[in-house]
């Protein structure tokens, strides 16, 4: 049977089993980017980890019988709309909690022994480098509006073309377009000709 | 054609570079979590894939339920059989009810020695008178 490559997927066997596996292989492919872009979103770590489940559940429940090579810009497209719906219960949230005479520390704040440990080890120089880069660009998106660091994250990171770009934002191509060249205006002055 | 086949600037290109590194250095206990995310994800796919009519699965015991009552009616009217009368069916009237229920009344009905009951006799009796009276 022929072998249809599609990013980190391979479409071939219709049979249940094989179905979970490419499912499998698509999610492992995409969740630490999608990880990423709803962290980006939203600023804080298990918001994103909810968001990117919940997209990935609501993705497996709706979307396991479409075709592998649409899943990508649907994946995008609910964890968007997830994203979309925690910040706006999040404002609400924020308004209640203004009103509350006391607000604890978040236990969330303690240090995890596990999330210190870091996944791989560059060079001294290298790490360093790249992390005074990250900090750097994380800083400049987050001063980015909404659409612009969607577009951004999901044309630089995920690396979607124009058009699944537009089916994950639901939007127009021409706004994708828009927006983007937008994202690197503002992010090129930000950052400025040292970054590169 | 997808974004990372695209001419890129330098400025693109480094951005990716650092968001993949950042990708890279997402820690252990996250990882752990999107993995978890993703089993139960494709678990819920595995299971959740039914046929439509599965979502009738609900209704089945009260649907056989339904049926199986169905099916013990009409065995039991189609078993049913011709209907047997009871003795006293033919009975036609309470007098004769009245009769059957006296013994001897019903001895006068019914003789013993089979010459005929005295209700026969006390007939041909009346005829027999009539017929003379007439005569005369």
């Amino acid at each position: 049977m022929p072998v249809e490559s599609h990013g980190d997927v391979e479409l071939s066997e219709p049979s249940t089993n094989a179905r979970s596996r490419t499912l499998n292989q698509f999610l492992a492919g995409v969740e630490l980017k999608a990880f990423k872009i709803a962290q980006a979103a939203l600023r804080h770590e298990d918001d994103a980890l909810d968001a990117v489940q919940d997209a990935m559940l609501q993705l497996a429940r709706a979307y396991a019988d479409k075709p592998a090579e649409e899943w990508k810009p649907l994946f995008y497209r609910i964890l968007e709309n997830r994203i979309r719906d925690m910040q706006r219960r999040r404002t609400v949230r924020g308004r209640v909690i203004a009103w509350l005479p006391f607000r604890g520390d978040d236990e969330d704040d303690e240090p995890d022994p596990i999330a210190q440990a870091p996944s791989n080890d560059p060079s001294p120089v290298k790490k360093l480098e790249l992390a005074e880069a990250m900090g750097a660009l994380e800083k400049a998106l987050e001063a980015l509006p909404r659409r612009q660091q969607q577009v951004f994250l999901l044309r630089t990171l995920e690396g979607l073309d124009v058009a699944e770009t537009a089916v994950a934002m639901g939007c127009s191509e021409g706004s994708v377009k828009t927006h983007y060249f937008r994202a690197l205006q503002a992010l090129r002055e930000q950052l400025g000709e040292a970054y590169v | 054609m997808s974004a990372q086949g695209e001419q890129l600037t330098d400025f693109e290109r480094r951005s990716r570079e650092v968001l993949e590194e950042s990708v890279l250095r997402i820690d252990g206990r996250v990882r752990s979590r999107l993995n978890q995310a993703r089993q139960a994800a494709v678990e819920a796919a595995s299971t959740g894939r039914r046929p439509f009519y599965w979502r009738f699965a609900t209704m089945v015991p009260t649907a056989a339920a339904a049926a199986a009552a169905l099916v013990v009616v009409m065995f039991i009217f189609h078993h049913r059989g011709p209907q047997v009368d009871p003795p006293l069916a033919n009975v036609e009237s309470p007098r004769d009810l009245d009769l059957l229920a006296d013994g001897e009344g019903l001895d006068l009905v019914q003789d013993g020695d089979g010459s005929g009951s005295f209700y026969e006799w006390a007939a041909d009796q009346s005829e027999a008178n009539g017929g003379n009276e007439t005569d005369t």
